[in-house]
């Protein structure tokens, strides 16, 4: 104490002391200074790598597969985000994941699937570090997952794509896999570009795993782009339901209806029965997958005359007004007999067409050289690729020979011997209506009109079309194919199907034609497999669903149909929107 | 002692209006560095902000899709055919009683 009070007292500075102090302290500075400057200067890899393991991260942008909608802006398929649930095995067993037995049974129960099989799938392989538990659940479902917060259960986004027309445009517009891949229609023949690809960017998060610097792209993601149909949705809704109909009335195996835009070749309407429903794909059969209005090929039978007609006029070897003898009602080629239902007796053009007189079309066949007819079929698309460019569609065939005996031409021009699909015996029908100007088809919306190949000669294409207004007359072939208010210009065609060693019980019944034949719009051709009821006329079959559809198309169109004057109303509009 | 000589006060100020230059410059450093700290934090906040809005805009995305498909199935022309028909009594006309009116 007194020692103490004595140093108060008296205060010294002891030197040594202070130089202890400034160099310990200066040395603190320094030490401090050069591990700053280590830090900063000499060595700052190591700190900033440890800083980007803890902020750094890549997130991506997952693309939706385009949209496919009709010419009207209806959606025909639409993907939507949807969740995978999939499990790390090792995992599991490395964080003990059994302990907790009511989550797993939680799991199984939201994803409807006993829990044995979902534990079995976890513990087959304890070594894997993935498997699918399940896969497209919805965001609600997957929500209820994470929060179940079980250990190695992990969510993974993916797509599903939804078809909300289902099984009236199923076989067009295809389907894709679970992968989101286009396997077939025009899912297929257009995946690349409905596809797009995940954009991939580093960012930089802060500690709540808020984004807060964006740094450079690791891939450039690339938008997946939308694709419009020439469909009409209304259209199509009305062929297949018609067409739907005629098959089960008939008893038919298939059917196939083509509606075709005159004026530009764009596909309307392409339907098919049997149908499936895209949305469920887990019970699909090929048979009902297949797009049979071009993949399926058949003998048209009469339903061709009309471009027999065509070709004769066309080479100048029949006149239009020229009466044909075809009594008694058959004759005899080469051994072979060519028959008609009963004795005619002198037909003009027009009546062979509306009586469907084999005899009459096969004199008319005769009368000019086999190249000419071939030429016709050739040029209006028989044999060829339409140009509507999806997959399976098939050519048909038109037998190309250098020996043709008289009875083989004359099968030819009533239709056997050749196979075409529905789509080509649509597209030879708008080519009448079109001014003999056949157009390739399109199935996407065109923004403006192709350029088409003048096939016939206006005049000849015009006078059949006139000829084949009588077909769905009174006296004609189909009357049921008859509508009031839009002249019809059409042709039925019954055809037998080859069997082995000839010809067999079956038949193909069909129907094409365009309206209105004053103004032409659409051409429809009616394809009807195998019908098995009391009726089997292409005209008793194809005609009603043909009728039906051209004349509720043609109302949606707004065409007008040829009506008496006092039905026409002038009306004056005081035009608000100018 | 005399007292106006050390007026420390006055020295201080003596000394810094020596050497304002060197102080301007010093406070303008301070300044730039909380400009800085400023905008480096705002530019954060707005990144953040715009990924926000992505992530909101794949949300509405992702609503419009599901929107679209209910609005699809809704208004299926075929259901539509039925309600009109069977619940409203309506029928399409036939071409031929239609009538036709011409807007001049």
């Amino acid at each position: 104490m007194n020692k103490q009070a004595k140093r108060i007292q008296k205060p010294q500075l002891i030197h040594w002391r202070l130089y202890v102090v400034v160099a310990f302290v200066s040395l603190l500075f320094i030490t401090l200074v050069v591990r700053a400057a280590y830090i900063q200067i000499i060595e700052p890899d190591k700190l900033r790598y440890e800083s980007d393991m803890r902020t750094l991260r890549t997130t991506s942008r997952e693309v939706q597969r385009g949209l496919i909608s009709d010419r009207n802006g209806e959606m025909l398929a639409v993907s939507v985000p949807v969740r995978a649930v999939w499990v790390d095995p090792k995992r599991v067993y490395a964080r003990d994941g059994f302990k907790d037995m009511r989550r797993w049974q939680a799991l199984a129960d939201v994803l409807h699937e006993p829990l044995t099989k979902i534990l079995s799938r976890v513990k087959r392989h304890p070594k894997k570090r993935f498997a699918y538990l399940k896969r497209q659940v919805t965001p609600a479902v997957a929500d209820y997952i994470k929060l179940l917060n079980l250990p190695g259960v992990y969510l993974k986004s993916e797509s599903r794509r939804y078809y909300p027309a289902g099984e009236i445009t199923s076989q067009l517009i295809g389907i894709t896999n679970i992968d989101g891949i286009g396997i077939e229609g025009i899912e297929k023949t257009y995946d690349t570009w409905l596809t797009g690809t995940p954009s991939k960017q580093k960012v930089r998060k802060s500690r709540d795993g808020l984004v807060v610097e964006r740094l450079d792209m690791v891939q450039e993601g690339e938008n997946s782009n939308d694709l419009v149909l020439s469909i009409d949705q209304r259209i199509q809704q009305l062929a297949y339901r018609e067409l739907k109909k005629a098959t089960e009335i008939n008893l038919a195996t298939s059917g196939s209806i083509v509606v075709l835009d005159i004026r530009t070749g764009e596909v309307l309407a392409m339907a098919n029965t049997p149908s499936y429903n895209p949305n469920s794909t887990d019970k699909l059969q090929a048979f009902r997958m297949r797009n049979r209005a071009l993949t399926d090929t058949f003998e048209p039978g009469s339903v061709i005359k009309p471009f027999v007609v065509a070709a004769a006029l066309e080479a100048g070897t029949i006149q239009d007004n020229q009466l044909i003898d075809t009594s008694p009602g058959w004759m005899r080629l080469g051994g072979r007999r060519v028959r008609d239902g009963r004795n005619y007796g002198d037909l003009s053009l027009t009546d062979i067409l509306v009586h469907s007189s084999n005899v009459g079309i096969s004199k008319v066949a005769l009368s000019m050289p086999i190249e000419q007819l071939l030429g016709t079929y050739a040029a209006l698309g028989l044999g060829t690729y339409s140009g509507i460019d999806l997959i399976g569609e098939s050519t048909g065939v038109v037998r190309d020979s250098h020996r043709w005996s008289d009875f083989e031409r004359a099968t030819l021009s009533f239709g056997y011997g050749l196979t075409i699909t529905a789509l080509q015996l649509a597209r030879m029908y708008a080519t009448l209506g079109s001014k003999g100007i056949l157009y390739p088809t399109s199935i996407v919306k065109l923004k403006k009109k192709p350029e088409g190949v003048q096939v016939l000669s206006a005049d000849v294409a015009n006078k059949v079309m006139r000829m084949l207004q009588g077909v769905t007359k009174a006296e004609g072939t189909a009357v049921r194919a008859h509508i009031e208010g839009y002249p019809v210009a059409g042709k039925t065609g019954t055809s037998r199907k080859a069997v082995a060693g000839g010809y067999g019980d079956d038949y193909v019944a069909s129907f094409a034609g365009v309206a209105p034949v004053n103004n032409p719009r659409l051409a429809i051709a009616v394809m009807i497999n195998e019908p098995k009821g009391d009726h089997y006329y292409g005209g008793d079959i194809a005609g009603p669903p043909f009728a039906k559809v051209m004349s509720g198309s043609l109302q949606m169109l707004n065409v007008e149909p040829v009506t008496s004057k006092d039905k026409v109303k002038i009306a004056t509009l005081a035009r608000t929107n100018q | 002692m005399d007292k106006s000589r050390l007026d420390l006060t006055r020295i201080i100020l003596n000394d810094l209006w020596l050497h304002r230059w060197v102080l301007l410059l010093a406070t303008l450093v301070m300044l730039n560095a909380v400009a800085v700290v400023y905008t480096s934090y705002m530019s954060r906040s707005y990144t953040n902000q715009w990924d926000q809005m992505l992530q909101e805009r794949d949300r509405l995305d992702i609503e419009w899709r599901n929107l679209l498909l209910e609005e699809q199935s809704q208004s299926e022309h075929s259901k539509i055919t039925n309600i009109a028909t069977k619940d409203l009594n309506m029928k399409r006309p036939l071409p031929n009683e239609e009538v036709v009116v011409r807007v001049k």
